[in-house]
């Protein structure tokens, strides 16, 4: 089991967060935490989401990457893997 | 146009629509989706009232497959919503433009379990390249217009539209709003043209590896010129059939678990795979990891997810085929491969002759293949019948042989069949369906009625669920459970019920008669063959196993 935490922008639009969790499940990624908040102000917001998984995390990159709302997504390489 | 035309939106739906280019959609009214239909009154967009929304699903599916348009379904909430969803399963699947518009329950209901509510919004999530669910009335139009936008760029796929009954009736002027893409902003790697073209003049035995991603992208042409220039052995994916040239001399044919044993040995022979447009499906590569186990992989895909997701590429091309394939077509000295897979191709070419009076399929498809109208689209539902159309007809454009390739979804084939004649109504339309399939879907046959609908229905029947029937004869000891249909309905009076003419054929001598008499006649035909229920689809590659594994009739 690998893990990682993916950090996501997004446009605030509807359902964007049920869509990477919707997604994160069906590609095999279990999610360990999630943090997400909107800047209300540029209406951009950032997800933190921490998962697990035996399949190299690129694979889930480029699904998510696909959702239409996504402004990018990034592996987050400081943060410290939880055991 | 005016720029400050009053709308409701209802009526703003249709008028985007056409700004879109949609003359024909297909859907099935309630209560829901009132507004719209009483919009559609006065509209010029053709309506094609199918007898389930499963079925309008997938007549927009054939009617997208076949012209390269957008395909689009409408239905009501609640139980219209979800008989939409295998549908836009489906083109999900297969990668097929498709707006789906459903009506919701006012938004002042939404959230209550009102009478046919559905989160169908939330259900999309997993069946649909994206959806929408506009609340307010002043999205709507912007809304609408980037569904069609979705629908088509990239890889394409269905998307969904909801719309509370409410906002159907809003009132609002059209401001042609400045669509601005909603793409999200994956940026290409640059394609590693340079590696992949010191791959390819390495390579001794190379194959290309061809799937629906080449007619999707409109580069049958470029494809058939690098054919033509590489000259190197051709194989093709149940969704690809059609973009090779048939009768090219290095064509294989169709690969993977019913692939022909020519198009499978070559494969696993090869030290070069050139996977184009194609996603490694596991009907293809039967066990991934002795898949194609000597070569090296070009893969050229539009969608980055694609690369490296069931097989590792030695070299990626992400982006427009036709950009992309001429850049690598060069000239290639592979003489010997060459004679060796031509060997392959006499050695193991399909076989007609077929002891008793018994008709067989694969003999009968051939026919009907050499005796089809120039341009005629084919459709097929699913299992054996399906499987001996794709290995035993052939075609000259992807667009012209529709099937449900991801999804495998019986009761495909009447529908797509009736989008396909509605946007082509001058060609030949022939739906290649089994006695299980046809039922799936049989109401449709009534809208072949109501619009008088010349699609032929070639009816393989052998009073079984066959190729269910066939893996439990090999794999599970001949254990037939719950496939036997011997108690079909007669469907010589099923097809008159619909003002059908039809004729049945059990015996050999009878078969050529009725395919003449079938493409003489002018209206829709269904032909009923009879065949054994016994006849078995091959070859087979079992589940699990390499591709070389293949059993075969012995
Ligand atoms: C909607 C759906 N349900 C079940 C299946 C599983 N299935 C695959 S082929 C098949 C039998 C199809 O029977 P028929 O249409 O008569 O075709 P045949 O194999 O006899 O030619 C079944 C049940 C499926 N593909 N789709
Ligand atoms: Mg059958």
């Amino acid at each position: 089991m690998n893990h990682y935490q993916l950090i996501i922008h997004v446009d605030d639009k509807q359902v964007v967060l049920e869509r990477i969790l919707q997604v994160t499940r069906y590609r095999g990624f279990l999610i360990n935490g999630i943090e997400a908040k909107v800047n209300t102000g540029t209406h951009i917001g950032t997800i933190k989401l921490q998962i697990s998984s035996d399949r190299p995390i690129e694979l889930l990159i480029d699904q998510i990457n696909k959702l239409i709302d996504i402004k990018d997504v990034s592996v987050d390489n400081n943060a410290v893997a939880p055991t | 146009m005016t720029n400050d035309k009053q709308h409701t939106g209802g009526s703003l739906l249709f008028d985007v629509m056409q700004q879109h280019g949609v003359t024909d959609i297909f859907g099935y009214p309630g209560g829901a989706i009132m507004p719209i239909y009483d919009a559609l009154y006065d509209s010029d967009v053709n309506h094609f009232l199918c007898r389930h929304e499963q079925g309008a699903a997938f007549s927009a599916v054939g009617y997208a497959r076949a012209s390269g348009k957008v395909g689009v379904c409408l239905a009501t909430s609640g139980p219209g919503a979800t008989n939409l969803i295998t549908g836009l399963a489906d083109a999900l699947a297969d990668s097929i433009p498709v707006v789906a518009i459903t009506g919701q329950v006012p938004t002042v209901a939404m959230g209550s379990d009102a009478f046919q509510e559905i989160d169908i919004f939330g259900l999309s999530l997993a069946c649909t390249k994206h959806s929408f669910q506009v609340t307010n009335i002043n999205e709507l139009e912007k809304v609408l217009h980037q569904a069609f936008a979705i629908a088509l760029e990239g890889r394409q796929g269905p998307v969904l539209v909801d719309i509370p009954k409410d906002v159907q009736l809003a009132h609002v002027e059209s401001t042609h709003p400045k669509v601005t893409r909603l793409k999200n902003k994956v940026n290409l790697p640059p394609a590693n043209v340079g590696s992949a073209i010191a791959m390819l003049s390495k390579a001794k035995k190379p194959v290309i590896y061809v799937g629906g991603g080449v007619g999707m992208a409109n580069a049958v042409d470029e494809l058939r010129a690098f054919i033509e220039t590489t000259n190197m052995p051709s194989v093709s994916t149940l969704k690809g059939l059609g973009a090779i040239d048939p009768d090219h001399e290095h064509y294989l044919g169709m690969l993977g678990m019913h692939g022909t044993k020519a198009a499978n040995l070559a494969v696993q022979q090869c030290d070069l795979l050139i996977a184009v447009g194609a996603r490694f499906d596991d009907r293809v590569t039967g066990k991934l990891a002795k898949f194609a186990p000597h070569a090296k992989v070009i893969h050229f895909d539009i969608d980055t997810a694609e690369i490296d997701k069931r097989r590792k590429a030695d070299a990626a091309i992400l982006g427009d085929l036709k950009v992309n394939l001429p850049a690598l077509a060069i000239p290639l000295a592979i003489k010997e491969w060459q004679q060796h897979c031509q060997q392959m191709k006499n050695d193991f070419a399909w076989r007609y002759d077929h002891p008793g009076d018994a008709i067989f399929a694969p003999a009968v498809l051939k026919e009907i293949s050499e005796k089809m109208p120039k341009n005629t689209c084919v459709t097929t539902d699913v299992g054996q019948h399906q499987m001996w159309s794709a290995q035993h007809m052939a075609f000259n454009d992807p667009s012209n042989f529709l099937s449900s390739g991801g999804m495998g979804t019986m009761g495909f084939g009447l529908p797509a069949a009736i989008g396909a004649q509605v946007s082509r109504p001058h060609d030949c339309i022939i739906a290649v369906s089994g006695d299980g399939s046809l039922m799936m879907n049989v109401q449709e046959l009534s809208t072949i009625k109501r619009f008088q609908l010349p699609v032929k229905i070639v009816l393989i029947d052998n009073a079984k669920l066959g190729m269910v029937r066939q893996w439990q004869d090999l794999f599970f000891n001949g254990r037939l459970s719950e496939t036997d249909l011997s108690d079909n309905p007669d469907f010589l009076m099923l097809a008159q019920a619909f003002d059908i003419k039809a004729k049945q054929v059990h015996h050999k001598d009878q078969v050529s008669a009725a395919i003449d008499e079938m493409f003489n006649h002018d209206g829709a035909y269904l032909l009923h063959v009879k065949i054994d229920a016994k006849e078995n689809v091959w070859p087979l590659v079992p589940p699990e196993t390499a591709n070389d594994k293949m059993m075969e009739n012995s």
